[in-house]
């Protein structure tokens, strides 16, 4: 379990809870958002994760502490204790599984028992898959509860930024703040000398017999 | 549907099924001001070579794969000034650096094995604001781009290659003339007009200071 990176920055930060079941994607999505890799690998989170996930808009950089918590029961951990100064929050549901929509009410009665009055964001991930068990007609909390809601897909990064712009745009009450170019440092000069570039190159050669993850998918124009 | 098009910018016009942006939020305060700020994308003083939507990877050396970097568009930049070219790419809709390096004589594209819309090559990477060694693949949508993008990084490393030569012969030739001078350094003195324009006001104070002297100043062609 992380402890919560509390290396405080001179621009504003945000904690942001992330809850909803096992399996619908909290880790995936905070971690394509990190990286930019897609895990398709199922590890089940223990207790909380908390990542650092900075963004720039046009009101400056901006922040988000992602406690990304355990969605499976038995690795709860500390749960309600993760909520405590939540300043924003995600719940979580997969579309492909109707169970997980249906567990959404559960989860954002706890979340504000800790936390009132917070923006909050639903997001049904996994709207790639073409056997989809809630349809987006059928998703109608959020009207009850006065929530957003997102339809998502952390694989194919449909929507992906949607819920932190949303509540970046809450948090700093500015419906037109948005998000802008990070500056592209220059790069420093750097010298490669014959010995490296000739193990940089038999890497290459090894790597490039590796096929690409995604190489089935050509729909990304 | 949602697969279809991760890349486009804005969705009001496009898309919108049932109300999907529209803000069904309850009205919550504020808990930040936030001003607006002058936005700098540290691109401003370079060309644009060219311009082209693809996926990258990095390749994840320990678990032996290849993992996505990001999804949007690889730029190759030309410094006005320097005349340093730099390849950038920026993830779609949240504009994060995904890499940031430049493109080196040593720079060498390879084909990926198993796709001919990919290649793939090393870089020192400064997307993080630290230098890191990796290697990336690039996926285009078809396979012109691909041929474009890797004949342009080519073009460009041998170009540099072709300047860093010159410049070994620049520098060797003028410290042979720096030998030469030895001789007429007295008399050149007085008139530092150099080869060098950006040392020699340096020189100059270090002349000073130290009472001349020093057989490899390079004070004057005269």
């Amino acid at each position: 379990m992380a402890l919560p990176s509390q290396q405080t920055v001179d621009y504003p930060s945000f904690k942001l809870v992330i809850v909803g079941d096992g399996g619908t994607g909290k880790t995936t999505f905070v971690k394509r958002h990190l990286t930019g890799e897609f895990e398709k690998k199922y590890e089940p989170t223990i207790g909380v994760e908390v990542h650092p996930l900075d963004f720039h808009t046009n009101c400056g950089k901006i922040r988000f502490y992602c406690w990304d918590t355990a969605g499976q029961e038995k690795f709860g951990g500390l749960r309600d204790g993760y909520y405590i100064h939540g300043q924003c929050a995600i719940i979580m549901f997969d579309v492909t599984a109707r169970l997980t929509y249906k567990n959404v009410p559960t989860w954002h009665r706890d979340l504000c028992r800790v936390c009132e009055n917070i923006p909050i964001v639903l997001c049904g991930n996994k709207v790639d898959v073409k056997n989809r068990q809630v349809k987006a007609k059928m998703v109608t909390f959020h009207r009850k509860k006065n929530l957003q809601y997102y339809e998502i897909s952390a694989k194919s990064n449909y929507n992906f930024e949607k819920p932190f712009l949303y509540l970046a745009r809450k948090l700093a009450g500015d419906p037109s703040l948005h998000f802008v170019e990070s500056p592209a440092l220059a790069p420093p000069e750097v010298h490669i000398d014959l010995a490296a570039q000739q193990q940089y190159e038999a890497e290459i050669a090894a790597a490039a017999a590796q096929p690409l993850p995604d190489d089935d998918d050509d729909a990304f124009d | 549907m949602a697969s279809t098009d991760p890349e486009r910018r804005d969705e009001g016009e496009r898309e919108a099924p049932a109300g999907e942006d529209e803000d069904t939020g309850a009205q919550v305060a504020p808990i930040v001001r936030l001003e607006e700020v002058a936005v700098t994308t540290g691109e401003e003083d370079e060309d644009v070579l060219l311009d082209l939507k693809a996926k990258l990877y990095r390749f994840d050396k320990e678990g032996n794969q290849w993992k996505e970097r990001g999804h949007g568009s690889v730029k190759l930049l030309k410094h006005k000034e320097t005349a340093k070219v730099r390849l950038v790419m920026r993830q779609a809709k949240t504009l994060k650096i995904c890499a940031n390096h430049l493109v080196l004589s040593t720079t060498k594209m390879q084909e990926h094995a198993g796709n001919d819309k990919s290649c793939v090559w090393h870089a020192t990477d400064f997307s993080d604001g630290e230098l890191k060694e990796e290697m990336f693949a690039i996926r285009f949508a078809s396979v012109e781009n691909c041929k474009k993008f890797k004949e342009m990084v080519e073009e460009i490393a041998e170009s540099v290659g072709k300047d860093e030569e010159n410049e070994s012969k620049d520098a060797s030739a003028a410290a042979g003339l720096m030998e030469k001078l030895t001789v007429s350094e007295s008399k050149s003195e007085e008139n530092p007009t150099t080869e060098v324009p950006v040392a020699a006001d340096e020189k100059k104070e270090e002349e000073k200071s130290k009472k001349k002297t020093k057989a490899e100043e390079p004070s004057s062609a005269a």
